[in-house]
């Protein structure tokens, strides 16, 4: 299906200046690194957990523990969907339990995704609090959720399309606002 | 501006501005508190397979000369520093220090918080840790940092002792001559000192204090060493863990009781060792030229020049032939002890100084006296 470009967001260097002022938000309200964790929603949330990963190591120089989670079995739209996304596996090298964890999204829209992360998320332990950062803001929830960091609020109408790109998976890092033509 | 990092074995990591040499490097991150002589703590044998913190924030505003190495090459695996500085001005200075580790294939890293770092190895002992211009990936270079080998239980000896034994022979350079231009004149004993790693400014000052010195490998046997027919032996300084160099133990065990032996840094650590003692590993070390030790005997307090990461465990010494001569006053450590029978002493910390205060340069006179006297009660063999 085309589609059409309506409005660019961001590029890299927008990016990476989002990416850095959040890493800040995070180390100033979890006051340090002690128990940080950072867990990315597979698969745009896990690059963008890395990201603040990497970031927040080199402001505090400490390397904090990875993770990401797979959410494909906890979606609530399971088996309804016509095509089923490529299951990546969930990755914890730590013990959740009493962590304080910094739950990673690139986009928020419905809070679907969200709420199967934190079902996800509480299998493997009882985290000391779990806090929200998207890159993007689309607004249209379905849930009571809200994000604790948010990169860009960008008003859109329900038919329009975010499109995020990694340079990791896609070449370059930009985000733009499309529409179905 | 080339970027660098430096990653520790439990997750602390810096990025910095690379300076000397690229490459990856692997070692044990210690920190040096000595404000001057970089050069001679770069040529430092007893540096060998570590990679060297400067606390003083500005290094290498004096460059680099052709006289103030203590080897031939830098020994430091890699070098961390705050800033490197951008002028270089001194009379004897022949290049700069980013030229000379380039020169030399020394990767060091600078522009990095060195405070929170020698604060966190401080806190929680030296660590292992990697230095990389190459590898710019936190997690893979952590990940190799943790499979690089462990300092404790390591024979560097045998990386740093000299192949042939040599005759040693150099005037001390005019700066360091005082305080005892009046020794010239005296007598002349013939020493054999095993080179377990040894600075060469230690050499300067046994030629100085009136010794004729023949310098051994650390692998030579107790009838190699005898064949010299010695006045006294000199166990130098090295690197790495004592408690691995049993040869050298073994050729120290017979050498006691046999000739006066004056043993310094790792020389004083084989000397308990070959006495019945055990050494352990210090959680960060003393190094540095700033560190403050009583002689026990005349209460007196001098400023040490010192560079270990190991120490001689007093209680696992039998008190009633080892006598503890002295302490450091930082962690009350054995800094030297002495036997009560037989003619050998020796010193944790660095009389040579270099770099570091001339404070303990009475302790090679006092081996000489020890010989002296030695050869008076016509003990010698």
């Amino acid at each position: 299906m085309e589609t059409e470009v309506i409005k660019k967001i961001l590029d890299a260097e927008g990016m990476d200046r989002v990416i850095t002022r959040i890493s800040h938000e995070i180390l100033e309200k979890s006051k340090g690194t002690e128990n940080l964790v950072i867990v990315g929603i597979e698969r745009g949330g896990a690059i963008l957990a890395e990201r603040f990963r990497k970031k927040i190591s080199l402001i505090e120089n400490v390397i904090i523990p990875k993770g990401s989670i797979d959410i494909t079995l906890y979606r609530d739209d399971i088996g309804e969907v016509g095509t089923q996304p490529l299951m990546k596996g969930t990755h914890l090298e730590f013990d959740i339990s009493g962590k304080k964890v910094v739950l990673v999204d690139d986009v928020l829209f419905t809070g679907r995704t969200v709420r199967s992360a934190l079902d996800a998320l509480v299998d493997f332990g009882r985290p000391q609090w779990v806090r929200l950062a998207v890159l993007l803001d689309r607004g249209h929830r379905e849930l009571p959720i809200r994000a604790d960091y948010v990169g860009k609020n960008i008003p859109t109408a329900l038919e329009e399309e975010v499109v995020v790109h990694f340079e990791e998976k896609d070449a370059m890092d930009e985000v733009y606002v499309a529409r179905k033509k | 501006m080339k970027r660098a990092m430096l990653v520790l074995e439990d997750g602390l990591v810096f990025e910095g501005e690379s300076f000397g040499a690229e490459g990856e490097v692997f070692g044990e991150v210690v920190f040096n508190t000595s404000m001057v002589g970089y050069q001679e703590i770069l040529t430092d044998p007893s540096y060998k397979r570590q990679i060297v913190v400067m606390t003083y924030p500005l290094i290498g505003n004096y460059g680099v000369n052709y006289d103030d190495v203590e080897s031939s090459i830098p020994q430091v695996e890699g070098f961390v520093i705050k800033e490197l500085s951008p002028v270089v001005s001194n009379y004897r200075s022949k290049q700069s220090l980013g030229e000379y580790l380039y020169d030399n294939a020394v990767p060091g890293i600078q522009g990095i918080d060195t405070r929170k770092l020698v604060t966190h190895l401080r806190d929680n002992g030296v660590k292992r840790g990697v230095i990389s211009t190459i590898d710019l990936d936190a997690d893979s270079l952590l990940q190799k940092v943790i499979n690089s080998p462990e300092m404790t239980g390591r024979d560097l000896v045998k990386e740093v002792t000299t192949f042939e034994s040599y005759q040693f022979d150099e005037t001390l350079l005019p700066e360091f001559t005082w305080p005892l231009l009046e020794l010239k004149k005296r007598e002349v004993f013939n020493i054999v000192c095993i080179d377990s790693g040894i600075k060469r400014n230690i050499l300067r000052k046994l030629n100085q204090h009136g010794f004729k010195v023949t310098v051994v490998s650390a692998t030579d046997t107790y009838e190699d060493i005898m064949s010299k027919n010695p006045d006294g032996v000199f166990l130098s300084n090295g690197p790495g863990d004592p408690a691995a160099c049993d040869y050298l133990v073994e050729t120290v065990k017979q050498l006691i009781g046999k000739v006066p032996i004056f043993g310094i840094c790792l020389g004083h650590q084989i000397l308990a060792l070959a006495l019945g003692g055990q050494t352990y590993k210090l959680k960060f070390g003393h190094r540095g030229a700033n560190h403050p030790v009583m002689d026990l005997e005349t209460r007196k307090v001098e400023i040490t020049a010192q560079n270990h990461g190991f120490c001689v465990d007093v209680d696992s010494l039998d008190s009633k032939d080892i006598e503890v001569t002295h302490i450091n006053l930082n962690d009350k450590t054995c800094e030297g002890f002495r036997h009560k029978r037989h003619p050998l002493f020796s010193v944790q910390y660095h009389p040579e100084s270099s770099p570091g205060p001339h404070d303990s340069d009475y302790l090679f006179e006092r081996f000489h006296q020890l010989i002296k006297n030695n050869q008076a009660s016509g003990q010698k063999v």
